[in-house]
């Protein structure tokens, strides 16, 4: 039990409960896109088959490869090349050189990207132009990306979608820090649940339950979740004007690059593939990504971001010398020698996205961000239904139904898009946002046109359940590959992915078919309120 | 109509779990735990790149305060959430965000003062 004073929890469950009143639609948003952006990659996958399933870099092929591509585009573009495995499988390669689009004033990469196949190596797709142009036109990442930006931005602009993300995810530090101070018996409230209560105390007790659970997951999620959206949207600049006179480019030259002298004398490359299979000697690793500065010159840099060894949670950068292939040093991704910065810096990305143990730790951070969903949802359910005999409470109540059950709808209604829009001959990112925000005006249509709260519910969940069953026939369809197919080309993710998807669908019809009782609006107060009065 | 009474009723919760139960004080709370919260810890962020200690790689005084920037904005959200003296959490918040703003503004004014002392010699220097 945490010892406090009636007045500090009276104060702290004001503050737990607003902060999740104010922001908790959008938060809670963010939190179940995030639930599915953690599959991005399967996401691809299932999305866009390849033949097979491969998720690295080859070891081999690769230097014919890059030269190949590096000949038949423009030789500016050879300034910087990368390669790494994108969620779709693919191989993406970017030869690309640094400029300021007309009309802007940040600047921005241009280029000509390719899609290679994992392992024949043969060009997939090409596409030209600046940076944003070239992410309009990748197909195959087109569903995943569109998860993972309206998880991290919301689909708005930068940086606004970064702050507003940014702040949600702060709000989320509050809720969940409120949450485990206000609770006067943590140890006990986690297995209690009255089943034979009111309705809405049992409600209160799942809420409680699945919320005490997951505290530190959401703790963990909200903190780092925060700092990858504040980091891009105002730290990194913020910084680099304080510490380095606004120069951003020295900033990340000084904390990541390596400082080589220009030599701009042409020279030949050395071999890519030898430099992979050193690296791999060296650490045991492979490569998850492939950075070379100025190909084709005497001060060309070679930059290997080796993927983490099993049991671990980061690695470090192998950097080698382009001209001649030597290797030239193993370093931490931030500075020249470990640091609590690199360490910290390293920590973020696998608590964040949980991919540090493939697919089991992906599935326990589905789980944990699922719970979080459900908390965020259950506790603003809670907190409106209580009130909503209260003068302007009943609207929130329905906001509240409204997003929690009707953004499922809009979410599922997108991968229908992505496979029926190639068919109609319509840009698939276009019908992708069209069909989201349509389905979302449908499911607005809906909450002002059906009174009863729980009908809405029933409603909103039969019209996801019915896009999430009719997800992996229409992949089926449109030209997807069948089971058998993709069973014989190991693709399992294929395969779980359709029967998840159609399982949700039926859990969803399910639920919809079950009319809840009639939660009455408690006049007694919740114990933690009643210990606080 | 309805917006109106959720915001009324609003305020008036948000009062009645406060210390003082004065809307002025409510206000001047949200206020400083709102904005001067986050514009202070923003602050502070930006600053401690020019005092916090570099390390060996000399990349910490960089790294760490964009990192920790979230539990910077924590701590400092529930001290003056939380302070019952509104005023002397309005005095802690405005020293750090002052101090730091100070520590910024005069490491701006030295470099650019270096760089208009580097400005002479260059163009002395060509043709």
């Amino acid at each position: 039990m945490i010892a406090l004073s009636q007045g500090r929890t009276k104060e702290l469950l004001a503050i737990h409960g607003w902060s999740g009143v104010l922001l908790g639609l959008l938060l809670y948003a963010v939190i179940l896109t995030g639930v599915i952006a953690v599959f991005a990659h399967e996401i691809g996958e299932w999305s866009a088959p390849l033949p097979y399933a491969e998720h690295e870099l080859p070891q081999q092929g690769l230097d014919a490869a890059m030269r190949a591509r590096a000949n038949e585009v423009d030789p500016a573009y050879v300034d910087d090349i990368s390669f790494f495995s994108d969620t779709a499988g693919r191989i993406r390669t970017f030869f690309h050189t640094h400029g300021t689009k007309p009309g802007e004033s940040t600047p921005t990469d241009r280029g000509v990207e390719f899609d290679l196949d994992p392992r024949t190596l043969a060009v997939l797709d090409r596409r030209e132009g600046w940076a944003d142009e070239l992410h309009e036109q990748n197909l195959p990442a087109a569903l995943a990306d569109f998860f993972v930006e309206l998880h991290v931005s919301l689909h708005l602009p930068n940086p606004w979608g970064l702050l507003v993300t940014g702040i949600l995810g702060l709000a989320m530090m509050v809720a969940s820090v409120t949450g485990f101070l206000v609770h006067r018996h943590l140890i006990r409230e986690l297995f209690t649940l009255r089943k034979k209560k009111d309705p809405l105390l049992v409600k209160r007790d799942a809420h409680v339950i699945a919320g005490t659970w997951n505290l530190p997951f959401a703790f963990i999620l909200a903190f780092t979740g925060s700092y990858f959206s504040f980091a891009g949207a105002f730290a990194i600049p913020a910084v680099a004007m304080v510490a380095f006179g606004g120069d951003q480019e020295k900033l990340i030259e000084t904390v990541v690059g390596v400082s080589v002298p220009e030599n701009k004398t042409p020279a030949p490359f050395a071999n890519l593939d030898a430099m992979l299979a050193d690296a791999k000697a060296r650490t045991g690793a492979v490569a998850g990504f492939v950075s070379i500065s100025h190909y084709g010159r005497a001060d060309a840099v070679v930059s290997l971001s080796m993927m983490p060894l099993e049991g671990e949670l980061a690695s470090d950068n192998l950097i080698y010398n382009g001209a001649t292939g030597a290797f030239v040093q193993q370093k931490p991704f931030l500075g020249q020698t470990p640091s609590l910065g690199n360490d910290l810096f390293l920590l973020m990305t696998p608590l964040h996205f949980g991919h540090f143990a493939g697919i089991w730790s992906k599935a326990v951070w589905f789980a944990l961000g699922f719970a979080g969903a459900y908390v965020t949802l259950t506790g603003m359910l809670l907190w409106t239904t209580r009130r909503q005999h209260q003068p302007g409470w009943a609207k929130l109540a329905r906001a509240a139904h409204w997003m929690g059950y009707g953004l499922p709808l809009a979410l599922a209604a997108v991968p229908l898009a992505r496979f029926a829009a190639p068919l109609l001959d319509v840009d698939v990112r276009a019908a992708q946002y069209t069909t989201f925000i349509g389905a979302a005006l449908l499911a607005t249509a809906i909450a002002l046109k059906v009174r009863d709260l729980d009908a809405l519910r029933r409603v909103l969940l039969a019209g996801t359940g019915i896009a999430l069953l009719l997800a992996a026939p229409l992949r089926w369809l449109t030209g997807g590959p069948g089971w058998i197919t993709v069973f014989d080309a190991g693709l399992a993710t294929v395969i779980a992915l359709d029967v998840a998807l159609l399982l949700a669908g039926a859990l969803c019809i399910a639920a919809a078919r079950r009319a809840k009782p009639a939660t009455l609006p408690m006049n007694e107060r919740l114990p933690e309120e009643a210990s606080a009065a | 109509m309805q917006m109106r009474s959720v915001i009324n009723y609003t305020l008036r919760m948000s009062t009645d779990a406060l210390p003082n139960p004065s809307r002025r004080r409510a206000w001047s709370r949200g206020l400083l735990a709102g904005p001067v919260c986050f514009l202070t810890a923003f602050a502070v962020m930006a600053g401690a790149s020019l005092w916090y200690p570099q390390g060996a790689a000399q990349i910490n005084n960089i790294a760490v305060p964009i990192i920790v920037f979230p539990a910077i904005w924590a701590a400092l959200f529930f001290y003056l959430m939380l302070d019952r003296k509104l005023g002397r959490a309005w005095i802690v918040a405005g020293v750090l965000l002052l101090a730091h703003a100070a520590l910024i503004g005069q490491h701006l004014m030295a470099v650019q003062a270096a760089k208009h002392a580097a400005a002479p010699v260059t163009e002395g220097a060509a043709p």
